[in-house]
């Protein structure tokens, strides 16, 4: 078991009742399979630094799990398939630091 | 008067004992690293505003030749900078 972080990068053009399906989705996904959800942050709509796939803008939304192999494969599984989803990142951390928040001014 | 004349004869001796354009300045390019000094800021991803300062206007990395920074935290910001880039952030 280790700590990991996962981003999502979910299309503009969504209403705001999917985006909360997104968000159920994934931290069920996690709990389910033997990792422990801690904490999720919304950072809304940002403008991304260069067009990604015709779009000028994106909702961002923060995973912070303890997990293991299991679930991180079950996670990329799912992410592949869904086609709401421009872009993902997971990094893998020693400790993580549930204080700092870096987008929320900007909300 | 007598001192506003000596003092100008200072500055035109120090500009005059550097004899030509191709010899090396006297000023000190040494500066400390401003990543590693106490309370410095986090390196990561998230914090865009930090990684802001280490790159140029066509959105390349800065060497650290220009910015001073040693060579261990220019490793973990090269790393930081391509996270941030591959979601869009930078």
């Amino acid at each position: 078991m280790s700590f990991y972080e996962n981003t999502l990068v979910a299309k503009q053009d969504l209403p705001k009742s999917e985006l909360e399906k997104i968000k159920e989705k994934y931290s069920d996904l996690i709990n389910n399979t033997s990792g422990k959800l801690i904490k999720v942050e919304e950072w809304g709509l940002l403008n991304l630094a260069t067009k990604i796939k015709k779009y000028n803008k994106a909702f961002y939304i923060h995973f912070k799990f303890e997990g293991s192999k299991i679930t991180l494969n079950e996670i990329k599984k799912k992410i592949k398939v869904d086609t709401s989803i421009i872009r993902h990142l997971i990094v893998k951390y020693k400790n993580l630091d549930t204080e700092n928040e870096y987008f929320k001014k900007e909300r | 008067m007598k001192r506003k004349s000596k003092k100008f004869l200072k500055k035109n001796t120090s500009s005059l004992s550097k004899l030509s354009l191709f010899q090396k300045s006297d000023g000190k390019f040494n500066r400390t690293c401003p990543l590693s000094v106490k309370n410095a800021p986090i390196i990561d991803y998230k914090n865009i505003s930090l990684l802001k300062k280490y790159i140029s206007e066509n959105n390349k990395i800065l060497s650290s030749k220009i910015t001073s920074v040693s060579s261990g935290k220019q490793k973990k910001l090269t790393k930081e900078i391509k996270k941030a880039k591959i979601l869009g952030l930078i």
